[in-house]
C-alpha cells in the first residue's frame, strides 16, 4: 500500500474546514472522507498480482555503449491498471528512465523500454520491478515488487579495435597477399616458382634449377598455426588505476587486439586469467569465434585483491600447453612481485616457450618525472625517476632471460604488443 | 568582501572572476523575494498595530489627570458631597462596598472569574463601564453584547431619569446590548441600547457601553458630565474599582490556550495530520534500495607519490639526488654513444664525464660534481642540481 501526494493535499485543504465550522464533528467528517477515499482507492486499484511481466532485449553490450531492454506488462486481471513502474537495476547499469507510467486495460499489454549505459564491465542483473497501482481517485495505491529476471553482460570496450585494420595491413604485407613473395619476409618454405626479374638471386634454389631448364626460386611465407597463449594476471597489481581505468582493462584491450590479429594470421589463440586460481579460460576455440569467446570470458573478470601465485600460474601454463608457443603475460612490472614470484621460475618457462611480458606504464609517473619548479616537484621527480629506474632494471633482467618486454602507456600498449607480435612473426621466432 | 574580490580581479584580469558589484547584484537578485516579503510583513504588522484602538494604562483611573483618566469626575463628585474611594483590588472593593454606595467597575478585562463571582455578593448598586462578556454574565445576567456603534452622539430616548436629565451624550465608539425583558434601555441605536439598567437581586445594575463620557478629555462635552454624575452619584458615596493588572503567573485562569478558539485547534490538528500523510507519501519508496559491490579504486601511481612524500618528509636529499642523477645518466648514455649498462657502472664514470664535457660548455669538474657529486647540503642546492642536470641533458641533445 502507498499513499499519494493528492491525499496530503486533500488533508491540507480539509484543515480549513474546521476554521469555518468549528467542532470535533467537522474534523471527524473530514477524516471520514479521507479514509473513505483511501478505502475506495485500495479496493478499486488495478491488481498488480494479475500482471504478467515478459522481458526482451539485449543480453550483451560493449562497455560505453547503450543497450535497450524492454519489459512487456500484460494485464491478466479484470480491471484497468494505472500505475507507476520502476524497473530497478544496479546503479552502475545507469538505467533510464527510473520510473515510467503505465496504463494497461484489462487483457492488453504495454511495453516499457529501459535504456542502459553501463559504467563498468561485468554482469548486470535486473533486481526487481516495482509497480504502484493507483486507485481511481488517485488517493492511495497498491504497491508490489515483482521479479523479472534479466542479465545484461557488459563486455570489454575493446577501444583498440580501431588499430586492427592497420595491423592487419601489416600482416598482409608479411603473408604476401598483396606484395610479391620474397625472401626475408617469412621463414617457412612455401613453394618453388620460376624466376622473374627483380627476385633476389639469393633465393634461387640451385638444385631445382639444375633439374629443370628454368631458373627456379624458393618462396617463403610466415609461419602459420602457431600457438599464442595469453595470460591475464588478475592479482592485486591489476587493480591499480591508470587514469581512471584499471590495469586489468588495459591488459584486456591489448589481449583482444593481439587475439584478433593472431587469429587472422592463422595462429591459435588461448586465454588464461589467473591470480591464485584460474579465473577464466578460453582454449581450443578456432577462427572467428575466438574474439567473442575471449570477450565473453573477460566480461565478468574483476581484479582480486590478493598476491598472484606465479608458481601456480607457470605450472598451469606448463600443464596446458605441451608444444612450443608464445606465452604473452599481461601483468605489471612490479619489482617486488616479479622478482620474488616470476623471475625464479622463468628459466622453466623460457626453456620450452617464447615468453613476452606486457605491462601498462603509468603516464602519471612520466608526468611526475618531468615536474620541476619547487622542492615538492623535485622530490616528486626523484621518486618517479627511482620508480622508472626500478622498472628499467627489471626490464633488463627479464630480457636477460630472453623474455620480450612491452612496456607502454595505456593508449599505446595494444598497438605496441601487436607490433611486437608482428616483429616476432616476421623474424620467424614463433 | 571588496578587498579579495579586487585583488583577484587584478591578478587575473580576464573575464570569469566577478567584481564585488556583480556579486552584490547577484546576491540581491537571489534574495530580493525574501527581503521584500519580510518588508511587506513588517509594514502590515505596523499598520495593524496602529489601527488597533489603544487603551492607556491609566484609562478611567479616578486618580489620573491624563486625558484618558477620570480625576475630573471624581473631584466633581467629591465637591458635590459624594466621596469617591478608589480601590484597586476586588476584595478591597467587596469590603468597601455598603448598601448605600455605588460600585463603579471599570476595566473588567483585568478581573478573573473568581473575582467576578465574588463581586456578585457586593452590596449596593453597580455601574459597569464597557464590561467584558464574562463580567456581564456574572454581574448583569441576561445582558449580552451585540454589535458596536460608531454613531458618536445619541439621545436618551428612554424614561430613565438620569438619562433624560443629561440629554444628548457623546459616546463616540460604543458597545450595544441585547437585553432581557424588564430592563431599561437608553441611548439606542438601531434599536439596541448603549445604556442598560436592570434590577438584579434587589439592587440596580447599570451597564454603560462606553467609558468615554467619563474621561477627563470628554467630560465637558454634551451631557457627558451630567450622565456620569447622575449614574455614579446616585447614592451617598462611590467605590471606584479599577483592578490592577494581575501579577504574571499569579492566576492560571486565562492562559493563552484558553484564548485560542476551538476551530484553530482543530485546524492545527488537521494540519499535523496532513503533514503525517505527506510524510507517509514521501516515505514509501518505489521498491528497494539496490546495493552493488563496487570495485576497489586505487591509483596506480600511489606508491610513487607516497615515496615522494616520504622523501620530502625526511628531507632525503641524498636519495633524491641519487635518483635524479641516475635518471639523467640513463638518458645521457645513449646520446653519448656509450653502452646502456655504463650508466650505473662506477668504473665508467670518468668516461661519461669526459664525453659530456666534450659536448657542453662545462668543464669535467663541474659535470663530475653534478653527475656523481656529494649529497646536496640544502634544498636550494637540490633544486639547483635538478635544473643543472636538465641543462646538461638539453645541451648534449642539441650538440
Amino acid at each position: 500500500m502507498a499513499l499519494t501526494g493528492r491525499l496530503g493535499l486533500l488533508a491540507l485543504l480539509g484543515a480549513f474546514v474546521p476554521l469555518l465550522l468549528p467542532g470535533w464533528g467537522t474534523l471527524l467528517v473530514v477524516w471520514g472522507v479521507l479514509l473513505l477515499g483511501v478505502a475506495v482507492d485500495l479496493a478499486l486499484a488495478g491488481n498488480v498480482r494479475r500482471l504478467a511481466l515478459h522481458r526482451a532485449g539485449d543480453t550483451n553490450v560493449r562497455l560505453g555503449e547503450t543497450a535497450t531492454v524492454s519489459l512487456v506488462v500484460e494485464n491478466l486481471g479484470r480491471r484497468r491498471v494505472r500505475a507507476r513502474l520502476r524497473d530497478a537495476w544496479p546503479p552502475s547499469a545507469a538505467a533510464a528512465p527510473r520510473v515510467t507510467r503505465i496504463d494497461v486495460a484489462a487483457g492488453e499489454r504495454q511495453r516499457v523500454v529501459t535504456t542502459l549505459t553501463p559504467t563498468r564491465r561485468g554482469d548486470r542483473r535486473a533486481v526487481t520491478v516495482t509497480i504502484r497501482s493507483v486507485g481511481p481517485l488517485g488517493l492511495a495505491a497498491r504497491q508490489l515488487n515483482r521479479p523479472a529476471p534479466w542479465t545484461l553482460r557488459v563486455l570489454p570496450g575493446f577501444p583498440s579495435r580501431r588499430h586492427l585494420p592497420g595491423k592487419l595491413a601489416k600482416l598482409r604485407e608479411l603473408t604476401g597477399r598483396h606484395v610479391a613473395l620474397i625472401r626475408g619476409q617469412g621463414t617457412e618454405f612455401d613453394s618453388l616458382r620460376e624466376y622473374v626479374d627483380g627476385d633476389d638471386v639469393r633465393s634461387i634454389d640451385w638444385r631445382a634449377t639444375a633439374r629443370r631448364a628454368d631458373v627456379v626460386v624458393r618462396t617463403w611465407r610466415p609461419e602459420r598455426d602457431r600457438r599464442i597463449y595469453l595470460v591475464l594476471d588478475t592479482g592485486r597489481t591489476s587493480a591499480g588505476r591508470v587514469g581512471d581505468i584499471p590495469r586489468l582493462d588495459c591488459s584486456m584491450d591489448a589481449a583482444l587486439l593481439l587475439g584478433a590479429l593472431a587469429s587472422r594470421a592463422g595462429d591459435r589463440v588461448d586465454l588464461l586469467a589467473y591470480d591464485r586460481r584460474v579465473r577464466a579460460r578460453v582454449e581450443g576455440v578456432g577462427g572467428r569465434g575466438i574474439l567473442s569467446a575471449m570477450v565473453q570470458a573477460m566480461a565478468p573478470l574483476e581484479p582480486e585483491l590478493i598476491e598472484s601465485d606465479a608458481a601456480g600460474m607457470v605450472s598451469t601454463i606448463m600443464s596446458r600447453v605441451r608444444q612450443r608457443c608464445l606465452v604473452v603475460l599481461l601483468t605489471e612490472l612490479n619489482p617486488a612481485a616479479i622478482e620474488e614470484g616470476l623471475l625464479p621460475l622463468l628459466p622453466q618457462l623460457t626453456a620450452r616457450h617464447l615468453v613476452m611480458v606486457a605491462a601498462v606504464a603509468d603516464p602519471r609517473v612520466a608526468e611526475m618525472a618531468r615536474a620541476r619548479g619547487d622542492l615538492a616537484a623535485v622530490y616528486d621527480a626523484a621518486a618517479a625517476e627511482r620508480a622508472r629506474a626500478d622498472r628499467r632494471r627489471l626490464t633488463a633482467e627479464l630480457r636477460r632471460y630472453g623474455v620480450e618486454v612491452v612496456d607502454a602507456a595505456p593508449d599505446d600498449l595494444a598497438p605496441a604488443l601487436a607490433d611486437a607480435y608482428l616483429a616476432l612473426k616476421a623474424a620467424g621466432r614463433l | 568582501m571588496t578587498a579579495p574580490a579586487t585583488s583577484t580581479s587584478i591578478s587575473t584580469p580576464d573575464a570569469g572572476v566577478p567584481t564585488a558589484g556583480q556579486v552584490a547584484g547577484r546576491r540581491w537578485r537571489a534574495s530580493r523575494g525574501v527581503v521584500l516579503t519580510v518588508l511587506a510583513l513588517v509594514v502590515l504588522a505596523v499598520a495593524l498595530a496602529s489601527m488597533q484602538p489603544s487603551v492607556g494604562p491609566r484609562y478611567l483611573d479616578p486618580e489620573s489627570p491624563s486625558q484618558g483618566g477620570s480625576r475630573a469626575l471624581a473631584q466633581i463628585l467629591g465637591q458635590r458631597g459624594v466621596p469617591v474611594r478608589t480601590v484597586r483590588d476586588a476584595r478591597e472593593a467587596l469590603s468597601a462596598a455598603r448598601p448605600d454606595t455605588v460600585l463603579v467597575i471599570v476595566r473588567t478585562e483585568r478581573l478573573t472569574d473568581e473575582e467576578l463571582n465574588a463581586l456578585r455578593a457586593a452590596p449596593g448598586d453597580l455601574l459597569l463601564v464597557d464590561p467584558t462578556q464574562p463580567a456581564l454574565a456574572a454581574l448583569a445576567p441576561g445582558v449580552r453584547p451585540a454589535t458596536g456603534s460608531f454613531q458618536e452622539v445619541a439621545g436618551p430616548d428612554c424614561a430613565l431619569d438620569a438619562a433624560v436629565r443629561a440629554g444628548e451624550v457623546r459616546f463616540e465608539l460604543s458597545q450595544l446590548y441585547l437585553t432581557p425583558p424588564g430592563a431599561t434601555r437608553c441611548y439606542p441605536s438601531e434599536g439596541l441600547p448603549r445604556l442598560v439598567q436592570l434590577p438584579v437581586g434587589g439592587r440596580t445594575v447599570t451597564v454603560l457601553g462606553s467609558g468615554n463620557p467619563l474621561t477627563n478629555d470628554r467630560l465637558d462635552e454634551q451631557g457627558n458630565a451630567a450622565l456620569a454624575m447622575n449614574l455614579a452619584g446616585a447614592r451617598s458615596s462611590v467605590v471606584w474599582l479599577i483592578p490592577d493588572l494581575p501579577e504574571p503567573g499569579s492566576t492560571r485562569a486565562r492562559s493563552w490556550q484558553d484564548l485560542v478558539p476551538l476551530g484553530v485547534w482543530l485546524f492545527v490538528l488537521q494540519l499535523a495530520v496532513a503533514v503525517v500523510l505527506v510524510a507517509l507519501w514521501r516515505m514509501r519508496r518505489m521498491g528497494p534500495v539496490v546495493a552493488e559491490a563496487l570495485p576497489v579504486v586505487v591509483r596506480s601511481a600511489e606508491t610513487v607519490e607516497g615515496r615522494a612524500r616520504l622523501y620530502r618528509a625526511h628531507r632525503a636529499r641524498g636519495s633524491a639526488a641519487e635518483a635524479l642523477r641516475a635518471g639523467a645518466r640513463d638518458r645521457l648514455v645513449p646520446l653519448l654513444g656509450l653502452p646502456r649498462g655504463a650508466a650505473q657502472d662506477p668504473s665508467m664514470a670518468q668516461e661519461i664525464v669526459s664525453a659530456v664535457a666534450r659536448r657542453t660548455q662545462w668543464d669535467e669538474r663541474v659535470i663530475g660534481g653534478a653527475l656523481y657529486g656529494p649529497e646536496p647540503v640544502d634544498d636550494v642546492q637540490l633544486v639547483g642540481l635538478t635544473d643543472f642536470l636538465d641543462d646538461l641533458e638539453r645541451q648534449v641533445r642539441q650538440s
